[in-house]
């Protein structure tokens, strides 16, 4: 068990609100932002464990986040999870294809949500 | 070729003309050499005729004069003759002066000359020989015969008949010439009627398979499927030129009705694609409230249930954003069946009389929330329509207000909303401006289509199906009205709708 942080990536106040509440409840540390950009500012400069990352975002959308993440070498090992509303079974394929490590469509599924988040945050190095 | 300029049945009458114009020349031909040879056959045989008349002549003479000579001998003796025998002699010169006038007939300019020298002495001795038989009897008339006349009528006699002779032989050179000639002129007319009746022939086959021809290659390229190729129609005249232009006319149709097709298919195609982003749209939008109304009723329910003590403020709070994404649900779920009801007729209009100012007012009270949203001022302005009664959808000229004012309302921060309501003769203006984020020209020629927004992430950034402003479009026409939108990017939208107050 680490104590390495969530970040939440989510533009929508209510969402964002309600996940980070459940997420805390559940005894996660979580960190969030509200777009693209701050959400590669805070992977570099808070290390979380695992990013949950909702895909359509201001400024800079989850896409090309996912893949300037994945681009730069201090932060391409963060596992991020795709949270989208977008549920076509293309949508999942793209967001593989960006690099994410694991999708989930809204609404969430929380217990299968904290169940990988927990998988992720274990196998990650101390 | 001239061929080539010209129609299939002028070719055909200027071939068969030209074969029956050949065939009279020959047919004249014929005639001509026909005519010529019996001409020359006519004058050959009056000169054999003369000859043997001249022969005759001759021998009747000679026969004639030896008889004359013998009488005259014997007169010494006189021993008279019978009158038979005198009728007899006169029978015999009749018979000769019969044949010197037929051969008088029978002579012509070339022998005229030489008949008249020949017929004078005959005369004069066939005169003698009458008086000589005349007076034999009679002793006391001397005989008075001249040798001279004789000899003289034999000199020219045989003069004639050479005359004759050269007549006849010209006549037959003349013959023989003409026989040739004729013969000559039938055969190079023959071998040329020929000759130019297969030329004729084969150029025909040639120049109307080489319109067939193309005829032929054009069917097949079109049928290929170049649906641009086209007959060269001015290589042909006539009716191969009408087939070439009725079927390039043909070919013309079929190409427009191809295009149309594919215009109609990519129509179809685009609509289907505008359906399934609609789709995939939609089941954002609902995604995005079920989210926030799960999520907060779970969180809720552990909070019940785990026993520690419930902060009621932020439990109020927390059911009030769940009523709130639960509304917005159901407002998305009636646009799109709103839409659907359009877009099936299923729609209908009910008109009823209501006041128009009263009715603006009253949306914008109970969009005040919305106004307070992004922190916009509303400029409300409806004196132009108080105290008169409108006849209208109320309920659809409300939905149109609302749409306008919720989008005015999405699009600006800290700006202004200003709502005009004015009533003229007969129409209701009603006009929602904003000082929000505006339209490039592009985007306002898509913003009134169904299942199309402004910009694909405007759902994005804004919520929304993009169907309000579609709703308000459709709703404009069912009421028989109109609506118009200017918009600058970067300054703000204005709807300006115009509605009938009296339905039509």
């Amino acid at each position: 068990m680490t104590n390495a942080a969530v970040l939440l990536v989510e533009d929508n106040d209510i969402n964002r609100d309600m996940l980070t509440r459940r997420l805390t409840r559940a005894g996660l540390t979580v960190i969030s932002a509200a777009d693209g950009r701050t959400a590669l500012d805070r992977m570099r400069n808070d290390s979380p464990g695992v990013v949950l990352m909702d895909m359509t975002l201001p400024v800079l959308n989850g896409w090309e986040a996912c893949e300037q993440a994945k681009a730069d070498p201090t932060i391409a090992h963060i596992p991020i999870i795709a949270l989208t509303a977008h549920a076509m079974a293309a949508d999942r394929e793209r967001a593989m294809s960006v690099g994410c490590s694991e999708y989930e469509t809204k609404p969430i599924d929380f217990p299968v949500l904290l169940a990988k988040i927990y998988q992720f945050l274990e196998a990650a190095p101390a | 070729m001239i061929m080539e300029r010209l129609g299939l049945r002028a070719r055909l009458y200027l071939a068969s003309g030209s074969i029956l114009l050949l065939f009279a020349f020959n047919v004249g031909t014929h005639l001509w050499g026909s005519y010529a040879r019996s001409e020359s056959v006519l004058a050959y045989r009056d000169a054999t005729e003369a000859t043997t008349l001249v022969r005759n002549i001759e021998q009747g003479l000679s026969t004639e004069n030896q008889r004359v000579q013998v009488l005259a001998a014997l007169r010494e003796t006189n021993a008279p003759i019978g009158e038979t025998q005198r009728e007899q002699a006169n029978d015999e010169l009749t018979s000769i002066s019969d044949q010197l006038r037929a051969l008088g007939g029978l002579s012509n300019t070339d022998t005229e000359a030489a008949f008249r020298a020949f017929y004078k002495p005959a005369a004069d001795l066939l005169n003698e020989w009458m008086l000589f038989y005349g007076n034999y009897n009679d002793v006391t008339v001397p005989t008075s015969l001249s040798p001279e006349t004789y000899t003289n009528t034999l000199e020219q006699l045989s003069a004639l008949s050479d005359q004759h002779n050269n007549v006849a032989m010209e006549r037959s050179t003349v013959i023989d010439n003409t026989i040739q000639l004729t013969d000559r002129i039938t055969i190079i007319a023959f071998i040329s009627s020929i000759t130019i009746t297969l030329v004729l022939i084969l150029t025909l086959i040639r120049t109307t398979n080489a319109s067939l021809f193309r005829l032929r290659v054009g069917v097949e390229k079109f049928g290929a499927g170049d649906l641009t190729h086209r007959i060269d129609e001015n290589r042909d005249a006539g009716e191969i030129a009408n087939l070439a232009q009725t079927f390039n006319e043909m070919s013309a149709s079929l190409q427009t009705a191809m295009a149309d097709l594919d215009d109609a298919r990519s129509d179809a195609e685009a609509a289907n694609e505008a359906k399934s982003m609609f789709l995939a749209n939609v089941s954002h939008e609902l995604r995005t409230p079920l989210n926030a109304i799960i999520g907060y009723s779970e969180m809720l329910q552990d909070e019940v249930s785990d026993g520690v003590e419930i902060d009621r403020d932020q439990f109020n709070h927390d059911l009030t954003t769940i009523i709130f994404s639960g509304r917005q649900l159901l407002a998305l779920i009636n646009d799109i069946l709103d839409l659907s009801k359009i877009e099936t007729g299923k729609m209908s209009v009910s008109v009823e009389p209501f006041n128009a100012a009263g009715l603006v007012v009253q949306v914008c009270d109970a969009l005040s929330p919305l106004l307070a949203q992004n922190n916009n001022r509303l400029d409300l302005h409806v004196e132009g329509a108080k105290d008169v009664e409108v006849e209208s959808d109320a309920a659809k000229v409300q939905q149109i207000l609302t749409n306008l004012f919720s989008n005015a309302c999405k699009f600006t921060k800290n700006g202004v909303i200003s709502v005009v309501a004015t009533v003229d003769d007969d129409t209701l203006q009603l006009s929602v401006a904003d000082s929000g984020i505006g339209m490039t020209e592009e985007q306002q020629a898509k913003v009134f289509q169904a299942f199309v927004q402004a910009d694909s992430k405007t759902s994005v950034n804004y919520g929304g199906t993009g169907l309000g402003l579609a709703i308000v479009s459709n709703f404009c026409d069912m009421l028989g009205g109109e609506i118009a939108l200017t918009s600058t990017p970067g300054q703000g939208s204005k709807f300006d709708v115009s509605l009938p107050i009296v339905p039509a």
